[in-house]
C-alpha cells in the first residue's frame, strides 16, 4: 500500500470560480438604502426645496393672527358665514376654530392694537363673529361692542308741585302743612347721553413730518369746519383744552395736539361728544421702512 | 470584494437619485412657521381682497398699509395696484374687484383700467 504521489484534484477554490452573476445583492441592497438615506436627508435637511406654495396653515403664529384678522375684516364686510369657516378650516386648527377667534381676540384687546379705530373695529368684527356662534372671549369684557348698551334707568325724586288748595273760610290746618311737601317717585327711563357731536372717524397717519399728532377737525353737517369749538385731551394725570380755528391755514376747524411717544389720550368736546376711545402714540413704519410715531386725524361731526 | 464594490457604488448612486426623487419631488420637505411673504400668490391674493374688505369699512388706508405688510412685498401700493389690474384682467368677482380698486385708489394708485369699478364714496368728515 503506497500512499499516492499526489493528493485527488480537489480544488478548494473552485465554488467560487462557479460562474454567478455579476452582481453583489448584498451590495446592492445597501448601496440602495444608503443611498436613499443619504438622498433623501439631503432633501430635507441639507438643501430642501425652496419655500414658495406655502398655505395659509403653514403661517407662523403672528401671520396666522394677521390672517384670521383678515378674515373676519372680510366676514364683517360680507357677512358670509360659510366663507368665513371655510377659511378658518383651512387653517387646520388645532381645536375649535370659533374660539380660537375669540381667543386671538382677546390677545389683540390686551395689546396695543386697539388703539386705532382700524384695529379696534377689527377686534369688534371678531367680537361679533364668535358672539353669534355663542363664544366668549376676554374682549368681551375690555371692549365695548358695537350693540346698543342697555337703557339706563336712572331713579329721580321729584318734589310734586302740588297746587296750593284754594282758601277756604275754613282752613284745615293739616292741609296747609302736607301742601307741597310728598315727594313722589318717578322712574324715568334715559336713553343714552344725548351729544351735539360724533366722532366721525379717526383715521390714523404715519408720517415723518408730524410725528404723534392728534389732528381735530369739527365740522359742521356739510363738512364746514366750525371754529371756537373746545377740544379736550385727557391723558394719564392731566389735560389740556384748546380751540379750534387758531390755525386758519389748516381750516377753520382745526386744531392740533402734540403727543408723548407711549402715551394713551382720549379725545372729547367737553359737554358735547363722548370721548374717543384710547389713542395711543404707538410706533408705525413709514412707507420708506423707517418708523415713525403714529398720529390721528379726529373728526367731530354735529349730529343731524 | 471589487464585485461587492462595484454592486454597492452603482446601487448607491441608484439610491441616492431615488432619495433626492422622493425629497424634492414625491414628498417634499413641509414648512411650517413660515412668514407671511411665503404665501403662494393665491392666498396674497385672497389676504389682499380681505384687507381690502376692511378697508372699505374704516376708510383707514395707514391701517391696511400695515397688515399688508406682513407679506412683505417691496411696494404695497404697486403691489394693490397689480392685483387689482390682474383681477379686472382676469374677470374676477366684481364684489372684489370694487373692494381692491377702491383700496388701490386709496393709495393713490387709480389707473384707467380701474375706472369703471370705482364707486363713489362719500367725502371725508361728511
Amino acid at each position: 500500500m503506497s500512499r499516492p504521489n499526489t493528493l485527488p484534484k480537489v480544488d478548494i477554490a473552485e465554488r467560487y470560480r462557479r460562474p454567478r452573476g455579476g452582481i453583489s445583492w448584498f451590495g446592492v441592497i445597501l448601496g440602495v438604502l444608503l443611498g436613499a438615506a443619504g438622498g433623501f436627508a439631503y432633501t430635507w435637511f441639507v438643501n430642501p426645496v425652496v419655500e414658495f406654495d406655502t398655505q395659509p396653515w403653514q403661517l407662523n403664529d403672528s401671520a396666522r393672527q394677521q390672517y384670521i384678522v383678515a378674515i373676519m375684516l372680510e366676514y364683517d364686510h360680507t357677512r358670509d358665514l360659510d366663507t368665513a369657516i371655510e377659511r378658518l378650516t383651512a387653517l387646520r386648527p388645532q381645536s375649535d376654530p370659533i374660539q380660537e377667534v375669540a381667543d386671538i381676540a382677546c390677545a389683540l384687546a390686551t395689546s396695543g392694537y386697539t388703539s386705532t379705530s382700524s384695529g379696534l373695529r377689527a377686534v369688534r368684527a371678531m367680537m361679533t363673529f364668535y358672539r353669534l356662534q355663542e363664544r366668549t372671549g376676554c374682549a368681551d369684557e375690555l371692549i365695548l361692542s358695537n350693540s346698543v348698551a342697555p337703557t339706563a334707568v336712572v331713579v329721580i325724586e321729584l318734589p310734586t308741585p302740588t297746587l296750593t288748595p284754594p282758601v277756604t273760610k275754613t282752613p284745615t290746618v293739616e292741609a296747609v302743612a302736607l301742601a307741597g311737601a310728598t315727594p313722589t317717585l318717578f322712574v324715568v327711563p334715559t336713553a343714552p347721553a344725548q351729544s351735539d357731536f360724533e366722532v366721525a372717524n379717526i383715521p390714523t397717519v404715519c408720517s415723518q413730518e408730524n410725528p404723534a399728532v392728534i389732528e381735530v377737525n369739527v365740522v359742521d353737517f356739510n363738512g364746514q369746519g366750525i371754529p371756537g369749538q373746545i377740544v379736550r385731551v385727557r391723558w394719564d394725570g392731566g389735560e389740556s383744552r384748546f380751540a379750534t380755528g387758531l390755525k386758519p391755514e389748516r381750516g377753520a376747524g382745526y386744531a392740533d395736539f402734540q403727543m408723548e411717544p407711549g402715551m394713551s389720550y382720549i379725545v372729547d368736546m367737553p359737554g358735547l361728544s363722548d370721548p374717543t376711545q384710547p389713542l395711543t402714540a404707538t410706533s408705525c413704519a413709514l412707507e420708506s421702512g423707517d418708523r415713525s410715531i403714529i398720529g390721528y386725524r379726529v373728526i367731530f361731526r354735529t349730529l343731524g | 470584494m471589487v464585485r461587492f464594490l462595484v454592486s454597492f457604488f452603482v446601487a448607491l448612486l441608484i439610491g441616492v437619485g431615488i432619495g433626492l426623487y422622493l425629497g424634492w419631488v414625491q414628498f417634499p420637505a413641509q414648512f411650517t412657521n413660515s412668514d407671511a411673504r411665503a404665501l403662494a400668490p393665491q392666498y396674497k391674493d385672497e389676504y389682499t381682497v380681505m384687507i381690502a374688505a376692511g378697508y372699505a369699512d374704516d376708510n383707514d388706508i395707514n391701517g391696511a398699509v400695515e397688515r399688508l405688510r406682513i407679506l412683505e412685498v417691496e411696494n404695497v401700493p404697486a403691489f394693490v395696484q397689480e392685483v387689482t389690474e390682474r383681477y379686472i384682467t382676469n374677470s374676477r368677482g366684481v364684489d372684489e374687484i370694487q373692494l381692491l380698486v377702491a383700496l388701490a385708489e386709496g393709495m393713490g394708485r387709480l389707473t384707467p383700467i380701474m375706472e369703471p369699478y370705482r364707486q363713489i364714496r362719500p367725502a371725508e368728515g361728511t
